[in-house]
């Protein structure tokens, strides 16, 4: 045990050492070795030169064109101190390389903590930190017992069969289009002016903002293909029958909820092709059968697609229909669960 | 819930790890085929068009495709019937359990369905083809 201890003590040192050495080799280049004729007063950051490359672009007053303020100012030197050591304005493997390194190392090293702070912090025999963790959570709680009675229910051996995980697809596919819409939603804005450049500056300017759009879009037809080929599915093998109704109604909500997604993000990039698609689809709202003006006003806020169909459009895709969709989701797998998965021929 | 057949179906495996295992395959699986999507889409971006313009119509005005086959329907009947068909569409898609509930496992109802859904998928396939090429 001693030696043990001892011996994990000194490979986390050694790698505590070397993590040190590696930072410090692979990061002097921060420390600006000024060239010889360069003047001393130059050597120093003059701030103010950063703090006004905003203003310079737009000081003449003028809001700028579309195609202007897509353009980001070209890199300056040495913008700050952080993107220097991370080597964020010369390239992307760098700092990659770095994380990677440093990452791997540090994992190493907190591994050899965990391993042996449990035998600094007592005398009896070893027993790792998850294992204390589950047991301080299982004397307070008792779920271990529940919990394994969940995880162990039993599925009919068919279930594995491809035709079977279309639903488990669309349901994964739907976290993908939450994680990916987030990730656009930080950048995206949700005015006419501000729409088409925003989505200009993520497809241009932000790291892998055209691969996350890319995915974005690709799943959201992935999603709407896969929905339907469920739907086919519980059809022909006639699940939706007694006693499974109740999860047919919520299935046909699900893709309700589904096309609703797909109708409210096409007009999001706020293109010719978005404005007059929405506009067609909310007139075809808009002739429903005595509440048409209403859905049409609902649709539109006002008699004409502009800035405020864009929010309410923005809103109910990111708020409202998610948190529909996660709602009618989550009763559709309880009562999958509940019922278990109807039998084939 | 119906009883099981044969010894094949009466087969069964825990949820957890056996059905979760199988599970995460198919998320690998997707998550390496979104990551492909997004490596191609560093090369070849979904990209915009024209900006919006209020005041200019463009000549063909398109949906998106899982849209299009109604469209297209659309045009070829009267408005206010072509909404009726949706509303009743809907309402038929979920009271479907109410409608059909005889509980038959036979081959027969099982092809019938199949046939259906071929049916309904090749009109749509074709409503939406004509949509896009009009």
């Amino acid at each position: 045990m001693t030696h043990n201890r001892r011996k994990f003590l000194l490979i986390g040192l050694g790698i505590a050492l070397l993590a040190t050495a590696f930072f410090v080799l692979t990061t002097n280049r921060a420390e600006a070795v000024p060239p010889d004729n360069v003047p001393v007063e130059a050597q120093q950051i003059r701030w103010e030169v950063f703090e006004n490359v905003s203003l310079t672009a737009s000081d003449q007053g003028q809001p700028l064109a579309i195609s202007q303020s897509a353009e980001i100012p070209p890199p300056l030197k040495d913008p700050c101190l952080h993107c220097h050591i991370t080597g964020e304005h010369t390239n992307l493997w760098t700092p990659l390389f770095r994380w990677s390194l440093f990452g791997m190392a540090g994992l190493v090293f907190a591994y050899g903590m965990y391993r042996s702070s449990s035998a600094w912090f007592s005398r009896k025999p070893w027993k790792s930190f998850s294992m204390r963790t589950v047991e301080w959570i299982d004397e307070r709680y008792q779920i271990a017992e529940p919990l394994s009675k969940v995880l162990g229910k039993p599925v009919p051996k068919f279930a594995t069969r491809w035709w079977y995980c279309l639903g488990g697809i669309t349901a994964f596919v739907f976290v993908l289009q939450g994680i990916t819409g987030i990730m656009l939603a930080f950048y995206y804005n949700p005015t006419p002016e501000g729409a088409y450049a925003s989505i200009q500056f993520i497809e241009t300017q932000v790291r892998f903002g055209a691969s996350i759009r890319m995915i974005h879009h690709w799943a959201a037809n992935g999603m709407v293909v896969m929905c339907f080929a469920h739907l086919a599915r519980v059809f022909i093998m006639g699940a939706y029958k007694p006693p499974r109704e109740l999860n047919w109604i919520s299935g046909a909500f699900l893709l309700l909820l589904t096309l609703a997604f797909g109708f409210t993000g096409y007009l999001l990039p706020w293109d010719q092709r978005a404005f007059w698609a929405t506009t067609v689809g909310s007139e075809i709202g808009g002739s429903f059968p005595v509440i048409g003006d209403l859905v049409l006003v609902f649709l539109r806020v006002g008699w004409d697609v502009g800035a405020l169909t864009l929010s309410r459009f923005y809103s109910l895709h990111v708020l409202v229909v998610p948190i529909l969709t996660v709602i009618f989701m989550g009763s559709h797998f309880l009562m999958v669960r509940r019922q278990g998965l109807a039998r084939p021929l | 819930m119906t009883e099981a057949n044969t010894p094949a179906e009466k087969e069964e495996i825990p949820f957890y790890p056996n059905h979760v295992s199988t599970e995460i395959k198919v998320v690998i699986g997707i998550t390496f085929i979104a990551i492909v999507v997004g490596a191609i889409g560093l090369f070849a971006p979904v990209g915009l068009g024209v900006p919006a313009d209020p005041m200019d119509t463009p000549a063909h005005v398109k949906p998106e495709w899982y849209f299009l086959a109604f469209y297209q329907i659309l045009k070829y009947i009267p408005k206010s019937t072509g909404i009726w068909i949706m509303i009743v569409g809907i309402i038929g898609l979920i009271l479907l359990p109410f409608i059909d509930r005889k509980p038959d496992k036979s081959t027969k109802a099982y092809r019938i369905r199949f046939i259906l859904v071929a049916i309904g998928l090749i009109l749509a396939i074709a409503f939406s083809i004509l949509g896009e090429i009009s």
